[in-house]
């Protein structure tokens, strides 16, 4: 059997650990609260309120103007996210971690029927009160897509276990936007084809989905039916990342060419920055944009050839963007790159000496990074209208370590 | 809500088995000691690594403090204020 642990309002509920006086009241986690942006998470006491992971910060303070709203920490969910998998690894050796609160267990022996997956999902959940002090919500079934599915029925702190017949019985008559990966969107697009349900998408004629969506749509229709042959992919073994990315809110909305030139730069060498450390090259650059209206726009086009210097990444980032801004205030800027490879299979392309070149001085740039951290070294034409981004947001370097080290002790504020 | 200091702090530390541990520190010109380590985490700093721990004091009082072994020194980060 399959469990999927789903830790409820995960990064909320951390801040509520770390920080008592949250407990019991509603807590929004976003960036820097005091300035704008998008809501990371909402505890379950802001939720009636309706506020919503990636609902705006502003329309959040209308909905629930007395939540406490705390900038998220990447670090402190990692941190807890690794407790919670040496955790698992004591009921089964088969642990896939799916995202940062969630993860696929599974369970053989006794755990091989629905019962027996059910005891061992009961006494992880005790373990995890007992030993990290939250709660999570565990979806049962016999393969990763009725558990995923089965961990949305109840929740928070939910036990579900579902056969494929429970789980038609439970699914099919509801919306089709509740089948795991399809967005409200894609139901959107269902509904000319008279797809309105879970059942209506397992009934579909499997040609017609496909003349519609491609190949995706008859694997649409087996997920409906409630059949997932994916494997489970043990932690130890690893999965390729299929892309990597950056995106920062800016801190007002800009129509300022230098500056969103140097914020696209910024983010290109970050992008370039985490492929190296991880070992990895791409060819697909795309770019996202995301303009005063929150209408996001995405455009992405493919490198001759493999890489992981920030200055090829920027000039076809820069290219799309020239492209796609019309000049309009942009809210939110987005660099990410795809179709990776492992940096060792690409080592051809070094045999070019000014390739080769270029490559002594990506790595001595790194050196210098991994001794004293990612804001000792900035690309000089990312500095455009720093004082902008003096926030450096979720997932990027913190502002704390942009102030030099002579200047702290003592120091009031960063 | 929490205020952000990154403010440079006192703390007696108690080293042991590895770890280290905030007892107590002084802030504002008044001694704050901690009940208990409500979280703990790091974070990379070139070739160091920074400790993190958010506590709660016997005051009921929340804040995260950060300890950095190259000075080494200690960090107040953020606090709570009503």
């Amino acid at each position: 059997m399959i469990l999927l642990v789903d830790m409820d309002a995960f990064f909320a509920s951390v801040e509520q650990l770390h920080h008592p006086h949250l407990r019991g009241h509603p807590v929004v986690v976003c960036g820097d609260p005091g300035r704008r942006g998008v809501v990371t998470a909402a505890s379950y006491e802001a939720r009636p309120f309706g506020v919503r992971a990636g609902m705006s910060l502003q329309e959040a303070r209308r909905l629930c103007p007395q939540a406490q709203y705390v900038e998220g920490n990447p670090e402190k969910y990692v941190a807890l996210s690794l407790r919670l998998l040496d955790l698992y690894l004591e009921f089964t050796p088969d642990v896939e971690p799916f995202s940062v609160d969630e993860a696929f267990l599974s369970v053989t022996g006794v755990g091989s029927t629905l019962e027996g997956a059910a005891k061992i999902a009961r006494d992880i959940q005790t373990q995890i009160d007992q030993r990290v002090g939250l709660g999570a919500t565990i979806g049962i079934g016999p393969n990763k897509l009725i558990a995923k599915m089965a961990s949305s029925v109840e929740k928070p702190r939910g036990l579900t276990a579902m056969t494929p017949e429970s789980f038609r019985e439970w699914f099919w008559p509801r919306d089709v936007s509740e089948m795991w990966g399809v967005g409200p969107k894609l139901a959107e697009r269902l509904k000319p084809l008279g797809i309105a349900t879970v059942g209506d998408l397992a009934r579909a004629k499997a040609s017609d989905l496909e003349g519609a969506f491609g190949v995706i749509g008859p694997q649409l229709r087996e997920a409906a039916s409630g059949h997932d042959l994916s494997p489970l992919i043990p932690y130890h073994q690893g999965i390729d990342p299929k892309s990597m990315g950056h995106e920062v809110t800016l801190s007002s909305d800009s129509e300022d060419a230098e500056y969103l030139r140097g914020v696209l730069l910024r983010l290109s060498d970050q992008v370039a920055r985490r492929m190296r450390s991880e070992g990895f090259r791409g060819r697909t650059v795309a770019i996202k944009l995301r303009d005063h209206k929150f209408v996001t726009h995405i455009r992405q086009a493919t490198l001759r050839e493999f890489t992981d210097d920030h200055r090829l990444i920027f000039e076809r980032a820069h290219e799309l963007f020239t492209r796609l801004w019309k000049g309009g205030a942009v809210r939110l800027v987005g660099v990410s790159v795809s179709h990776l490879e492992r940096r060792s299979e690409s080592f051809q392309s070094e045999l070019f000496v000014h390739h080769a070149r270029e490559g002594q001085l990506r790595d001595a740039v790194d050196q210098v990074r991994d001794r004293l951290g990612e804001a000792s070294l900035i690309p000089a034409g990312a500095m455009a209208g720093r004082a902008r981004r003096s926030h450096v947001p979720f997932g990027a370097i913190s502002s704390r370590s942009l102030i030099p080290r002579s200047g702290r002790r003592g120091a009031s504020s960063p | 809500m929490f205020e952000t200091l990154n403010q440079p702090v006192d703390v007696l530390t108690v080293f042991l088995e590895g770890r280290v541990r905030p007892l107590r520190f002084r802030w504002k010109g008044r001694v704050i000691r901690v009940k208990k380590v409500t979280g703990e985490w790091s974070r990379r700093e070139g070739s160091h690594r920074l400790a993190y721990f958010s506590v709660e004091s016997q005051g009921a009082e929340s804040y995260e403090l950060c300890y950095d072994p190259r000075g080494p020194n200690w960090t107040l980060c953020k606090a709570w204020s009503t």
